[in-house]
């Protein structure tokens, strides 16, 4: 008995090894081959320059957190006068923004965060903006926290692959450029698209948001958070194309949800009237154009 | 709890700790321990059928007990009755009362009568059809005075319920496992390494091969009115890849957990695919049902005494009724059917017991004959698949017609699967890694059995940690159940 749990113990520290030096092949191997590893330097959305650019901010008057939709949507040219930064990070879920506000809250001081509730960010897994963050910005003990919430073998192979890179300061040349494709990044965080328009389509689907509880609770956090700071919170839902926020039949639920944390809750879908063709440029985010009406309607209700 | 969960991979080492370091003084309380670790085990599922399977248990340990006791045949055939009453009642209550119901009132619309059914809105307890059939076994086994009814109730239950067969099999017999639960195990080195390597086996099996064959089989089935019959060449094929990795790994991992703890299960597989004809899969697929039912109702039947009618009327008869056994839907009945109409030509030549060995034995490849026979056997069995996977008996024709169109001869089209070409490349590449390696180990208990056994430790233990490699870089993201649970 004691020699097979010894060999037990032996194999599954040899399995760690075995597991780590593959991992660290991915390097080396062509990215798709791995199918649960999902890291890409530079990810859609200017990630690595955001993350690098965080690192040498302090003292802002207002942070923006949330999914694409903040740092698509909060231009800082609107904010003039505000030292602003964007957070916001693809499809990126509560349980992401934890780790942000608990890695960066205190050296960004903010006066006042404008939290971007996107519903959807509550209603999925988190692992697409987990992995972006794992490549785009150091990991360490908050990482691995972050990765049990989400508990996805994804998500943990990814982190594995990220200590590996920061050990070994592989990222260290990556150099993103500030235009990629019709996006550009401007300092702050904001990433500024091309102006197009969205075509709408029928959308006769009714569908309903799926709150997970994961995510709640991870928001629940990111409140007391905040709260506990002193920093001024205001809780925003981006404008989606009328005919997207429409076919949602539980808007109503997650009004009342997010006005039961006690803190100003804007749902700008409902306090703009923006045309679906004109001032969306796909089916989830706005063009410049919007961008423009929404930010000086949010800075009214800033001030 | 699945096998294939994280919270198997904590509740195993934990009772395997208790086994052998707390419990191993005394028997009885060993065997205390595994009763109350498979009804834990069990009752994670849904709690409320832990005192279903409870009560199973104490009808046939009863009965068994009465049976044994009684003082007269008529008395002894009361209690026989009794218990093989209840037993199917559940099984027919919970299982195919809908099917029976459904089935009455179409039979009557189709008569020009409308009636209106009763149909009952419960979940199968999982693991129903397994263990009620545990149970049979035994009180037929008194009944036909083969044992001795067990007067120990833990031993019993433990028999019924030990928890790695407990869901999905294999079908136990109280003559092979009951004397090894009533005797003492001692820890053998040589066996628990064994079992830990067919559980590696086994996971490989359900959580690369069947999970990942799994999400273009579901694709192709469920989107096959659209779809080109090449494709749906592609979606049984790949079914019949899922099918027999999910229930083999399952299999594995239960005989390797069962291996564990010093308890030999029945072999369930035996490496079906490399069948040469219907016989030898039937031989080689799902042992222990296969032998239950030629055990208890062929040969009850008469077998084949009577000459070739009676042989061909029990084949038809226990292949429907193991179809049925599988589920209460008439594709699974037209499978049993297939299956049986397969057979027949062996049964009727006699040649069923042709290929009792295994094929090209001490040989790397096979003769030219025996790879033909594989291939046509491998594509009948691919063939009676397409019922069981169907949704209903329109589906499953309408898949059929599909195949046999002139699109069978275009190339196969994924343009809508959202998995992609590469999850296909993936899932296509470990088939045909698993092809070979079951090839290269057909003649022992599992693939790997034998694999590396001459190598040195670091060659094998690599070997063995790359299998762990693949299953975490290549495992579906959705935890997904085993097929067999729902039977």
């Amino acid at each position: 008995m004691r020699k097979f749990i010894g060999n037990s113990f032996l194999f599954a520290v040899f399995t760690v090894i075995v597991y780590l030096l593959l991992i660290a092949a991915y390097g080396v191997m062509p990215k798709k081959m791995y199918k649960n590893i999902n890291y890409a330097t530079g990810a859609y959305g200017h990630m690595f320059s955001r993350m690098s650019e965080v690192k040498q901010t302090k003292d802002v008057d207002i942070l923006f957190l949330g999914s694409s939709h903040s740092y698509r949507g909060f231009n800082p040219q609107y904010f003039s006068g505000y030292k602003t930064f964007n957070l916001g990070s693809s499809a990126q879920t509560p349980i992401q923004t934890n780790l942000l506000l608990k890695r960066y809250l205190h050296q960004l001081n903010p006066k006042t965060i404008v939290y971007e509730v996107y519903p959807i960010s509550l209603s999925i897994d988190g692992v697409e903006s987990s992995s972006d963050i794992i490549a785009n910005d150091k990991n360490d003990f908050l990482s691995a926290e972050m990765a049990t919430k989400i508990n996805h073998i994804t998500t943990y192979n990814t982190l594995l692959y990220g200590f590996y890179r920061d050990m070994f300061s592989l990222n260290k040349s990556f150099m993103e450029p500030k235009k990629i494709g019709f996006d550009t990044y401007v300092p702050g965080g904001y990433v500024e698209r091309t102006v197009s328009f969205y075509k709408p389509k029928n959308n006769s689907l009714q569908r309903a948001y799926h709150i997970q509880a994961n995510q709640l609770k991870a928001f629940e956090e990111n409140m007391v958070l905040i709260k506990r700071s002193g920093i001024q919170l205001i809780l925003v839902q981006a404008p989606v194309p009328s005919t997207v926020y429409n076919s949602y039949s539980n808007n109503d639920y997650y009004d009342s949800l997010m006005n039961s944390f006690s803190v100003p809750y804007y749902n700008f879908n409902k306090l703009l009237a923006l045309n679906d063709s004109l001032h969306f440029y796909d089916s989830s985010h706005l063009n410049q154009i919007g961008v423009k009406i929404f930010n000086e309607k949010l800075l009214e209700k800033l001030q | 709890m699945l096998f294939n969960s994280v919270s198997f991979a904590i509740f195993l080492p934990i009772v395997f700790f208790l086994y052998w370091f707390v419990t191993n003084k005394n028997l009885k309380i060993q065997n205390a321990l595994l009763l109350f670790a498979s009804y834990f085990f069990y009752a994670c599922w849904d709690w409320r059928f832990m005192f279903l399977l409870m009560f199973s248990t104490l009808l046939d340990f009863f009965t068994g007990l009465k049976m044994q006791d009684a003082q007269n045949l008529k008395e002894k055939k009361i209690w026989f009755w009794l218990s093989i009453i209840i037993n199917l009642g559940f099984l027919g209550v919970f299982k195919y009362f809908n099917f029976f119901a459904a089935s009455f009132a179409e039979a009557a619309s189709s008569l020009g009568w409308e009636v209106s059914v009763v149909v009952i809105k419960v979940v199968l307890p999982v693991g129903i059809s397994f263990y009620t059939f545990h149970g049979l076994s035994y009180v037929i086994d008194i009944y036909n005075q083969r044992i001795k009814a067990e007067r120990n109730f833990v031993d019993y239950a433990v028999f019924v319920s030990f928890f790695p067969l407990l869901v999905a099999g294999p079908i136990e017999r109280a003559t092979h496992l009951l004397p090894q639960i009533k005797k003492e195990r001692v820890f053998n080195y040589t066996k628990a390494v064994d079992g830990m390597r067919q559980i590696l086996w086994g996971l490989f099996k359900k959580i690369i091969i069947a999970d990942n064959c799994a999400e273009i089989a579901n694709y192709i089935f469920n989107n096959s009115e659209n779809l080109h019959g090449s494709t749906l060449v592609l979606g049984a094929l790949f079914f019949a890849f899922q099918i027999y990795g999910d229930f083999s790994g399952y299999s594995d991992i239960a005989l390797g957990t069962a291996r564990l703890f010093g308890i030999e299960l029945l072999k369930n597989f035996s490496f079906p695919y490399f069948s040469r004809d219907i016989a030898e899969f039937w031989r080689r697929w799902h042992i222990s049902l296969s032998s239950w039912f030629k055990d208890y109702l062929y040969i009850p039947l008469g077998g084949s005494k009577g000459g070739n009618w009676m042989r061909i009327k029990n084949t038809f008869i226990i292949f429907i009724v193991s179809g049925f056994w599988h589920g209460a839907n008439w594709t699974f009945i037209i499978w049993g059917f297939l299956n049986a109409l397969f057979i027949m030509p062996s049964i009727l030549l006699k040649t069923n017991r042709n290929n009792l060995n295994i094929v090209a034995m001490g040989k790397w490849l096979p003769s030219g004959k025996e790879l033909l026979q594989m291939m046509l056997t491998f594509s009948l069995t691919v063939f009676a698949w397409i019922f069981f996977r169907a949704e209903n008996v329109t589906h499953a024709f309408s898949y059929i017609a599909g195949i046999f169109s002139t699109s069978l001869f275009t190339v196969p089209d994924f343009s809508g699967f959202s998995g992609g070409l590469k999850a296909i490349a993936v899932a296509g590449f470990f088939v045909f890694v698993f092809l070979i390696i079951e090839w290269m180990g057909r003649e022992e208990q599992y693939a790997i059995a034998k694999i590396g056994n001459g190598w040195s430790r670091i060659f094998r233990w690599s070997f063995y940690a790359f299998i762990v490699f693949c299953i975490g870089m290549f495992m579906q993201t959705e935890e997904s159940p085993f097929i067999y649970f729902q039977f």
